[in-house]
């Protein structure tokens, strides 16, 4: 059986090339592998196809960067700490990028169909919106329906009068990522990985990926998480890179462990209203620092505290939210 | 009578207190609510506090029934799992959803459309201002067997319009693709057609839909009046069925929004 290794994450985001597809495990703002992203974007990884169920600060992030080719997804935003993704919302407005819109049943079931190893799978979600309108088939449009990239079906979807009862359904093609990068609480020493709460689409995404990075807050023995293999989500030879990163989901949320930091995301809102305002909160937040480490530091304990959850709740009694 | 449940005077509230406590009203005891971030998820609680406080709350990224003692940021805070009875994922909750187990679902939108076409994809069609894109915005309204959007509308007519300019999610009428014929939403959907929406909840009205799937409206906020409704539409909009005032907050709803579900000011500011 094939054994995951242990690396840093300079050496795991190395594996992955330009032009690859990429998914990633946890949802909106929460459980995303931030730390993941901003290497991605320091080594300057370009043409990226993110296939997600949905998006959120970190594929913002990423397209700010201009690392992303293509995007196909149902969402992008940072829930009630800033309206939409701004950078991706401005490239499609200048039509500066490739993008297909779904809805969050859609990309499921095509990460799904990915997992068990199927070509499709079919759903009424959706139906008489415009995106099933094939006006808005954009890679279709693009030209890139012509069987070159194996990433790419042949359509877009198919509307198909299913044979059982002669009713009408959509079938979405299988999406197979060459990449899932995915945050978790923890992970044992050869790859048998536990998530604490909601498992979001984790399960089919890291399932339909060929090559899988888990960054976890801390890798331990797999005899403990064995005690308990119900409370375990993954075995190991589903893990091709293991890395040890506390904080790595910094800004986003991690349950058990710590909030999202809401007015740091609500900052990156801000600052990404324009293309250079995202450049100078990139230099200072991901050029600005030498690696995930020196982020951190920059943060400060101050900082940080604050977000750790109190285990009795699994989230943080003292932060301060609202007005009052 | 307990001075509680008295219903508040104009001045003794604010608009959002009005759109949250209208929405909650929509519950009944014992349904399987799906709720979205924000006023959606007070909407849900309020009406778990009065007269449904045996509904399920569902949150579309897997957390079933939670009993949250402090409100959520999101619909995958930490917060949403405490108590909660199941804490899965998108492919239980969603299943349940196209099974047609969910009574109504709470949802938002930029634009909504005669026929209660949802649009949070693009303001003017896909060379247009983009926005978030459908989320479970789109699969939610396809399939639950209610839904109830809360949109503000006062000052905003572009929101409320007879066609939108990007259908994200589908009303009682909408294209059948690939050939674009428009057709009631019950013909596209067949075996899988489960309901749709059932009313719009705005700053200024509570709106239905009739018999044709077309939007009229029901109620008029204190403060306005029909014709205020009308004029805040780009359609002409049906003020022949308007049945009076809508019910203002009791003093119990007041109190459960800024004291029990929102002490810290997060939403209710």
């Amino acid at each position: 059986m094939a054994r995951p290794k242990i690396v840093s994450l300079t050496e795991a985001v190395g594996q992955i090339n330009d032009g690859d597809m990429l998914t990633f495990g946890g949802f909106t703002v929460w459980r995303r592998p931030m730390a993941a992203i901003y290497e991605l974007i320091r080594q300057k990884k370009r043409n990226l196809h993110l296939v997600e169920v949905n998006g959120g600060t970190h594929d913002d992030m990423l397209v700010g960067a201009g690392c992303v080719g293509i995007w196909e997804s149902s969402w992008c935003g940072h829930e009630l700490y800033g309206k939409f993704g701004s950078n991706l919302a401005r490239k499609i407005e200048k039509g500066e990028i490739l993008y297909e819109d779904w809805a969050h049943i859609h990309v499921l079931n095509r990460l799904t169909a990915g997992a068990k190893g199927l070509p499709f799978l079919p759903t009424y979600a959706a139906m008489g919106s415009d995106m099933l309108n094939p006006e808005n088939d954009n890679l279709g449009k693009a030209g890139l329906r012509d069987g070159s990239n194996p990433h790419i079906g042949k359509y877009k979807y198919v509307m198909y009068k299913e044979p059982f009862t002669d009713s009408e359904i959509v079938l979405v093609p299988a999406a197979n990522p060459d990449w899932c990068i995915t945050h978790v609480q923890m992970v044992g020493a050869e790859g048998t990985v536990r998530v604490d709460g909601l498992k979001f689409s984790d399960l089919e995404v890291i399932k339909a990926s060929k090559h899988n990075i888990i960054i976890a807050e801390k890798v331990v023995s797999e005899e403990y998480l064995r005690r308990e293999p119900t409370r375990n989500m993954l075995p190991g030879y589903l893990v091709d890179y293991i890395v040890e990163l506390p904080w790595g989901a910094h800004p986003t949320g991690l349950y058990g462990v710590h909030e999202p930091d809401g007015e740091f995301i609500a900052n990156f809102f801000k600052a990404t209203r324009t293309q250079e305002g995202f450049d100078k909160w990139a230099d200072e937040w991901i050029f600005g620092v030498k690696d995930f480490q020196e982020y951190l530091s920059k943060l400060g304990i101050t900082r940080l505290e604050p977000l750790k959850a109190n285990p009795s709740l699994g989230y943080s009694s003292t932060l301060k939210r609202g007005s009052r | 009578m307990d001075s509680k449940k008295e219903y508040s005077k104009p001045g003794e509230f604010k608009p959002m207190d009005l759109l949250a406590c209208a929405a909650a009203r929509e519950v009944q005891d014992g349904e399987i609510v799906f709720a979205g971030t924000g006023l959606p998820m007070l909407a849900i609680m309020v009406a778990q506090h009065t007269q449904a406080p045996t509904a399920v709350c569902i949150y579309e990224s897997g957390s079933i029934d939670g009993k949250p003692i402090d409100l959520p940021t999101s619909v995958a805070d930490a917060r949403c799992s405490y108590q909660a009875a199941v804490a899965d994922g998108l492919t239980d909750v969603f299943g349940q959803l196209q099974s047609g187990k969910v009574d109504l679902a709470y949802l938002g939108g930029a634009e909504v459309d005669l026929y209660g076409n949802v649009n949070c994809t693009f303001m003017g069609g896909p060379t247009g201002k983009r926005l978030t894109g459908s989320g479970g915005n789109s699969d939610i309204h396809s399939l639950a067997k209610r839904s109830v959007l809360i949109m503000p509308q006062f000052g905003q007519k572009r929101r409320f319009v007879e066609r939108v300019s990007y259908i994200t999610s589908p009303g009682w009428k909408i294209p059948h693709w690939p050939d674009k014929e428009w057709v009631p939403k019950r013909e596209v959907y067949g075996p899988a057609f489960n309901g749709g929406p059932s009313a719009v909840i705005s700053d200024m009205g509570v709106y239905r839909f009739d018999e044709n799937g077309e939007m009229y409206l029901d109620t008029v906020h204190p403060g306005f009046t029909a014709e205020d409704c009308r004029e805040n539409c780009s359609f002409d909009l049906n003020i022949s069925r308007v049945k009076g005032e809508t019910l203002t907050p009791t003093y119990e709803e007041l109190d459960l929004l800024y004291k029990t579900i929102d002490p810290e000011g997060i939403i209710m500011k």
